[in-house]
């Protein structure tokens, strides 16, 4: 991005930045690394102590253990997979398209309430969603939503911290751009739809990714009774509640169930870097 | 009035005659513009009603309105869907559940529901006064705050803009400093307590920080011998011990930081090279106050992380009131007063901020 600074960064600056990554990539990359070389660990290894960081005799019966006991449930580990996939691509889509519509009008038209209601989402940020459990329940049980995947999805379009991020990235747009549309004749949908949303893409893909981990890991536990409608992490973490025994195809459970979101972050991540050529924002 | 409309029409669909119809549009502007309200008026619901039909009532008075109130319903109908899913699934819970703060919560096991009765400030009583753990666990909590959000924001600075560099490989690198944002917020806590592996790597954790807070130790009594203990040497030790935990609380804010500097236009630092600004210069005159509105974006939302993260002590209590007690209405009652207070930290830090908050134009 800064490609004129870039060609005055001295060996110096090179020898320092590629060491911060180094030093920094090794504290981020330390939970992953430990996670994969925990799932291919024999038993023996995954009680070792003092415990290892990289496996000694890698072994597959982890995962071997793990189909066996999907193709065994009596419910097709297909459909749970099926549930997460619906509940995440649902939630994510509905969540980006709302939270980023009112995200736009909050930042750009100055209209009587938006600021007070900006201040409300801010504030709703601070409520954990243990506090609202209850609630939140009844409420659901009032509409006849429990035990629907309505239950989970609906719920995770209103979440605030999308319309918050979304909202404060909004800001950074230039007016005159919307002005210039206007000028030109577009209608607001147009204009949110051709010019807001391409500029703010690396906003909302961020929204996206923090969304679809959410919604990923998800067990909803509190809405859902019917096992046909469980989430994938739900039927996961029954499958590890086993016991001792199970400690092997818990950790190759925990790598299993990671990579979804890592490959749409990197997928995302990619793009960010593309859109970012072609922003439109330049003055 | 009509015989125009059809003019305009036709000549919209018989391209071969542009100037007719560029007349006639140019002549409904024009007397748009007309002081003769009458007219003008004619005019332009004439032109309204030669675009697409069907509108309703607002839409076809739409034009009319001064921009005023264009925004404003445009905004109300931009907005509205969600509102609506904010106000049933956020607000209407954090509304009962506040008022179960002013009230004795009796649950019905039988028939799943429960009753409110009124007792006023009993249960605030109860938390700030009756409850032993509440007001030392707050102090602990806004202390450590107050140490670790000024960590989490420099240093999530200062990786991004390592990460923004050019370098090879720099789509999986970014990838990589995200992946505690992936791991920690789902699997590492949504699984089972009783998984031995959450065990073990909280072991592995807490066995390298207690390494790393050997090597500080060292270090604190060569800088306390030789006189140089100061408050600020003691805060960046502390920082120093606690930088696993911040590296791993700061993924969100990287990116949000990396997004910002991306649109962050280069002309802006060719320009600025041109007129002879050092990469110093250009830092601190270009991209700290282009980047300055999400300085305050991350400060918010590191404070927030930082007191609902489910290992924070007092939201450990309020879950212990809520689901091994059952006491519903003390739990609410303490989650309701650590808010306020959290409240007021966030607001009076972002009025203090958002003063100096550059927004570009």
């Amino acid at each position: 991005m800064k490609s004129g600074l870039r060609q005055t960064r001295s060996l110096g600056g090179n020898i320092f930045v590629y060491l911060m990554l180094i030093i920094f990539g090794a504290f981020f990359a330390f939970p992953l690394i430990f996670t994969i070389n925990n799932a291919f660990k024999p038993l023996n290894e995954i009680f070792l102590f003092p415990p290892r960081l990289f496996v000694q005799q890698p072994v597959l019966s982890n995962f071997q253990d793990l189909f066996t006991i999907m193709s065994r449930s009596r419910i097709t580990f297909s459909r749970y997979i099926f549930n997460t996939v619906f509940v995440t691509a649902a939630g994510t889509f509905g969540h980006i398209i709302l939270a980023s519509m009112g995200a736009y009008v909050v930042s750009k038209y100055n209209f009587p309430g938006s600021r007070f209601f900006f201040k409300v989402v801010v504030v709703t940020l601070l409520f954990s969603p243990h506090v609202l459990q209850i609630p939140q329940f009844l409420i659901m049980r009032t509409l006849g939503w429990v035990d629907t995947f309505t239950a989970v999805i609906v719920p995770a379009f209103a979440m605030p911290i999308g319309f918050f991020l979304l909202k404060q990235f909004m800001d950074t747009v230039p007016m005159s751009l919307i002005e210039a549309a206007k000028v030109d004749g577009a209608k607001e949908l147009t204009i949110f739809w051709r010019i807001v949303m391409p500029t703010v893409k690396p906003a909302w893909l961020t929204v996206m990714v923090f969304s679809t981990q959410q919604l990923w890991n998800a067990r909803a536990a509190n809405f859902i009774f019917s096992e046909e409608l469980k989430t994938l992490p739900y039927a996961l973490s029954q499958i590890i509640g086993g016991g001792v025994q199970r400690a092997g195809v818990g950790a190759a459970v925990t790598l299993f169930i990671m990579i979804v979101p890592l490959v749409i972050f990197i997928g995302a991540q990619s793009n960010i870097i593309e859109t970012m050529a072609s922003s439109g924002i330049k003055e | 009035m009509s015989d125009k409309k059809d003019l305009g029409q036709q000549a919209f669909c018989e391209p071969e005659t542009p100037i007719e119809w560029l007349e006639t549009n140019a002549e409904d502007d024009y007397s748009g513009g007309l002081p003769e309200t009458p007219v003008a008026d004619t005019e332009v619901s004439v032109r309204v009603s030669s675009t697409p039909k069907k509108k309703g009532f607002i839409f076809r008075n739409y034009d009319k309105l001064d921009v005023t109130k264009k925004n404003a319903i445009a905004g109300y109908l931009f907005i509205s869907p969600f509102i609506i899913g904010f106000l049933a699934f956020m607000l209407l819970p954090i509304l009962e559940s506040l008022r179960m703060v002013f009230s004795e919560v009796n649950i019905n096991w039988d028939r799943g529901r429960y009753a409110l009765e009124f007792v006023g400030l009993r249960n605030i009583n109860y938390v700030f006064r009756e409850n032993r753990d509440f007001n030392r666990l707050l102090f602990t909590e806004l202390r450590n705050m107050a140490l670790n959000v000024p960590a989490i924001l420099v240093f999530s600075f200062f990786v991004s803009l390592v990460l923004n560099q050019k370098f090879k490989a720099r789509g999986f690198v970014r990838s990589v400093f995200f992946l505690p944002v992936i791991l920690s917020a789902g699997i590492m806590l949504g699984l089972e307590t009783s998984n031995s592996l959450l065990r073990e790597s909280q072991q592995l954790i807490q066995e390298s920080n207690a390494m790393s807070s050997a090597i500080t130790g060292v270090l604190e009594e060569i800088l306390v011998s030789g006189g140089f203990m100061g408050d600020f040497v003691e805060y960046v030790l502390l920082v120093v011990n606690q930088i696993y935990n911040i590296a791993l609380t700061s993924g969100m804010q990287i990116i949000i930081f990396l997004s910002g500097l991306q649109t962050i236009s280069p002309s802006m630092f060719e320009a600025s090279k041109i007129e002879g600004a050092t990469a110093w210069e250009s830092f601190w005159k270009i991209t700290f106050p282009m980047i300055s509105s999400l300085i305050l974006v991350n400060l918010l939302y590191s404070i927030i992380d930082y007191f609902i993260r489910s290992d924070n002590s007092v939201m450990m209590e309020v879950t212990r009131l809520m689901s091994v007690d059952l006491k519903y209405d003390l739990s609410s009652a303490m989650a309701w007063s650590y808010f306020a207070i959290v409240i007021v930290v966030v607001g009076a830090l972002s009025a203090i901020i958002s003063r100096r908050v550059y927004y570009y134009e």
